[in-house]
């Protein structure tokens, strides 16, 4: 679906992008990573050839340098930081309908379909709407006509967390046969969206495979928190410390976590249920999208 | 080039200028303006005949020198630079709409916008005019002077639109050329002449230069052949190229002052990056 050939991307003398190969296939989501100026955006950017690039790009057979606009027609984009256009609601939808082609039917039906009917927000101002449902609107848009291709530049950088959540379960309703790029530092919307993941650094891609693939090449420890009776408490702990060792162990009240590599959690968790330990409730915490590019930085250079 | 992605992108670019305050203030005011000099100016034309109808166009002419350009720039160094500002420039290009149906889009509605507003000034101050036995052809040549005017500054204002990194940038480069196109006419000139002895020729080519002073000597020359309301600058001009020869090359100055800095704006807005605010 999206075939890149030696993409390079200059600014003066910076490069940006150095000589990448890109290759995603029909249905495929790339989530691309890096720290800030890794490249990420301007990769997108010209994928939907609004960027002059060196190599070529084809998204779904067409040439992106020769016929960008024809390859936009076939791209959903939702930008980090929605557009405050001095429009409604409805507006906005007929604007965007004659702008992409499709009936203005269908973008409102999008809208439906992710709790934003018109018939309650259409009168009300861009800059009424909130965060999320300015994205959930961008959404709509992205999403009316069907492309085959879907692209999002941080779409919930900017949102609270009950916004970030309803703007996820909105993803949902991408279909499975959408080819999807998604640049972003948000663990969770990594692992709810992408299936495959580029790490991008200086312009050259560093990494291309999966999460659990990145997990463990990072080496990145996540924390197995286990609630328990009180006076079963320092049984677990002793348990913990006899796995992992004093330092990766921390109990507080009926609370005890131990630090551990994903392939040890289920067996320590195991092994506490063999001794007769009453569990009453577990929980992992895992490390953050940058802790886990930041020990894929760290572990490479070593 | 689709039509109606350019409908669109000019149904709405005209819709944000309309209702941009500035633009209701300066339209406002250019309206009232117009109406108040017509009434006043017609009220001596019985004892002055042909001539007090001239003294109005004159009034008229100087009301559009002062508002006309401010009119078209603030609108038109808003059009890309505000955009690209809140970054609404970056979500349309990333559409299914080519940049030269972008600019095209954005041009026009602009250009009409401002035209409309003049449409309503300077059309029922004609009309009144035209109504009290003022030649039609007189104000029709006002009108599409001032037209042309407004134009020539839209055409400014879009080239530093395009080329300021923000809106507060593009509207102050705009409002540099206003001050130094009102402020170096026909007065600013005649010090340099006398401060720095000046050669003729120079006048001429100011005149020519500056799009205000090309608005002002056409109207000008068209109401008074003799050339005793021209200036210095007027003068040196209808010696030189005689009534007819003064208006074209005013209507030329002012073509060209419209199509230059639009095509150097659209060379800029081409280029890719000019979109991005990074």
């Amino acid at each position: 679906m999206i075939e890149a050939r030696g993409l390079t991307k200059r600014y003066g003398s910076q490069v940006v992008l150095n000589d990448l190969d890109l290759s995603v296939e029909r249905g495929q989501r790339l989530a691309l990573l890096g720290l800030n100026g890794a490249g990420k955006t301007t990769l997108l950017r010209c994928v939907m050839g609004v960027l002059s690039f060196e190599g070529s790009i084809e998204v779904d057979g067409i040439d992106v340098a020769a016929a960008g606009k024809q390859v936009r027609s076939r791209i959903g984009y939702v930008p980090q930081r929605p557009p405050l256009f001095q429009m409604t609601l409805d507006t906005m939808v007929e604007f965007f309908s004659a702008l992409r082609g499709v009936p203005s039917q269908a973008i409102s039906e999008r809208l439906d379909s992710l709790d934003l009917p018109l018939a309650e927000t259409g009168g009300l101002q861009l800059r009424e709407l909130s965060g999320g449902m300015l994205q959930k609107a961008l959404l709509a848009v992205a999403l009316a006509a069907n492309p085959p291709v879907l692209i999002m530049d941080e779409p919930t950088a900017n949102l609270d967390p009950r916004a970030r959540g309803e703007f996820m379960r909105a993803l949902r309703g991408v279909s499975p046969e959408t080819t999807v790029l998604l640049a972003s530092h948000r663990l969770d919307e990594v692992e709810m969206v992408a299936d495959r993941i580029w790490i991008l650094h200086e312009g050259d891609r560093v990494f291309d495979g999966s999460l659990d693939d990145l997990r463990a090449r990072a080496g990145a420890d996540s924390w197995l928190w286990v609630r328990t009776h009180k006076e079963q408490r320092d049984v677990v702990r002793a348990e913990f410390v006899r796995k992992a060792g004093e330092d990766a162990v921390i109990a507080n009240g009926t609370h005890v976590a131990v630090q551990l590599p994903a392939d040890g959690r289920a067996e320590a968790l195991a092994r506490l249920q063999s001794n007769g330990v009453p569990i009453v409730d577990f929980w992992v915490v895992g490390p953050s999208l940058e802790e886990i590019v930041q020990g894929f930085f760290t572990e490479s250079t070593s | 080039m689709s039509a109606t992605v350019v409908r669109a992108l000019v149904r709405r670019e005209l819709g944000e200028s309309l209702r941009s305050r500035w633009f209701m203030v300066y339209s406002g005011v250019f309206l009232l303006g117009a109406l108040a000099l017509t009434l006043f100016g017609l009220s001596g034309s019985e004892i002055y005949g042909y001539r007090g109808f001239a003294k109005v166009m004159a009034g008229l002419v100087h009301l559009a020198l002062l508002f006309v350009p401010l009119m078209a720039l603030f609108p038109a160094t808003a059009a890309i630079a505000g955009e690209r500002e809140i970054g609404s420039l970056e979500y349309l290009v990333s559409q299914p709409i080519s940049f030269g149906e972008l600019f095209l889009g954005k041009w026009l509605g602009v250009s009409l916008a401002v035209w409309l507003s003049l449409m309503l000034g300077f059309g029922l101050a004609g009309a009144i005019a035209v109504w009290n036995g003022t030649p039609w052809p007189l104000i029709a040549l006002l009108l599409a002077l001032t037209l042309l005017l407004a134009e020539a500054f839209v055409a400014i204002g879009l080239l530093c639109s395009v080329v300021a990194r923000s809106r507060a940038r593009a509207t102050s480069a705009g409002l540099v050329v206003w001050i130094v196109a009102i402020g170096l006419g026909t007065l600013g000139i005649m010090g340099a002449m006398l401060r720095w002895g000046l050669p003729r020729f120079v006048l001429t080519l100011w005149g020519f230069a500056n799009p205000v002073e090309s608005f002002r000597l056409g109207v000008i020359a068209s109401l008074d052949a003799d050339g005793s309301l021209l200036g210095p600058v007027g003068n040196a001009w209808m010696n030189a190229l005689g009534v007819s020869g003064v208006i074209a090359l005013c209507l030329g100055s002012l073509l060209l002052w419209t199509l230059l800095p639009t095509a150097v704006a659209w060379w800029r807005f081409r280029r890719p990056q000019s979109w991005s605010a990074l």
